[in-house]
């Protein structure tokens, strides 16, 4: 017997158009390092398009940035606001 | 580059495909009436129409190219993009075919001739580019 699994996936939310624009980077100077289509780069900054793990390793390792900074489930706070909170976690002033 | 519209991409799509059932039309009125004027008039509008819708609605908008691409020339999204044309193109396509060879069938034309093969051949192989174009925003 066969079992289909319906298992939607959930919207992926990032901060690649921040993050890129902070690095005063074009989309296709952007897709040129992560190896993807320039395209891509935009289904990905408007989040119509969720990363493989492979692609989202690649985005964190060119951003120099944690994972779970760039990408989340849930929707994201400002960066700023996340650091406050991971600095007030370790107990930093 | 400025890539068209979705719009322009599925206008010119819908042209495509419409110049081909001309082209059909125009053939077997010419063939089981007359080929007169007004029918090879209509049979060349029709392929003129087609060669130009094909180039606007397929090679200028790259389709052509993405849908004949290399796997290796490929990103994952563009893959996925067109694994998925290609899932909807074959169920399409059976439809298409089934419709054909059964209408061909009930009319009593016997089996269906080259020209008809040959357009069916042809949408078979745009499918995928048509479905692309007309659903992705951007290509």
């Amino acid at each position: 017997m066969y079992y289909i699994c319906s298992m939607r996936s959930r919207k992926i939310y990032n901060r690649v158009a921040i993050l890129r624009q902070e690095k005063v980077m074009s989309r296709k100077e952007l897709a040129e390092k992560i190896g993807v289509n320039f395209q891509t780069v935009g289904y990905l900054e408007r989040e119509e398009y969720n990363p493989s793990l492979d692609l989202a390793f690649r985005i964190s390792e060119n951003f120099g940035l944690p994972i779970e900074l760039i990408f989340s489930t849930e929707p994201l706070k400002p960066l700023i606001e996340e650091i406050i909170q991971l600095k007030t976690k370790l107990g930093e002033p | 580059m400025k890539s068209m519209s979705m719009q322009t991409r599925r206008f010119w799509v819908i042209i495509n495909y419409l110049s081909i059932i001309f082209i059909l039309s125009f053939f077997y009125t010419g063939n089981y009436f007359n080929w007169t004027v007004l029918v090879l008039i209509g049979e060349a509008a029709s392929l003129l129409l087609f060669i130009v819708s094909f180039i606007k609605g397929f090679i200028k908008t790259h389709l052509w190219r993405m849908s004949h691409a290399s796997t290796k020339n490929l990103d994952e999204r563009q893959l996925q993009v067109l694994l998925n044309s290609l899932k909807y193109a074959y169920s399409i396509f059976t439809i298409v075919t089934l419709i054909v060879i059964y209408g061909f069938a009930v009319a009593e034309l016997g089996p269906i001739d080259v020209v008809m093969a040959g357009c069916l051949l042809y949408i078979a192989h745009t499918l995928p580019a048509a479905i692309i174009g007309w659903k992705e925003r951007s290509i």
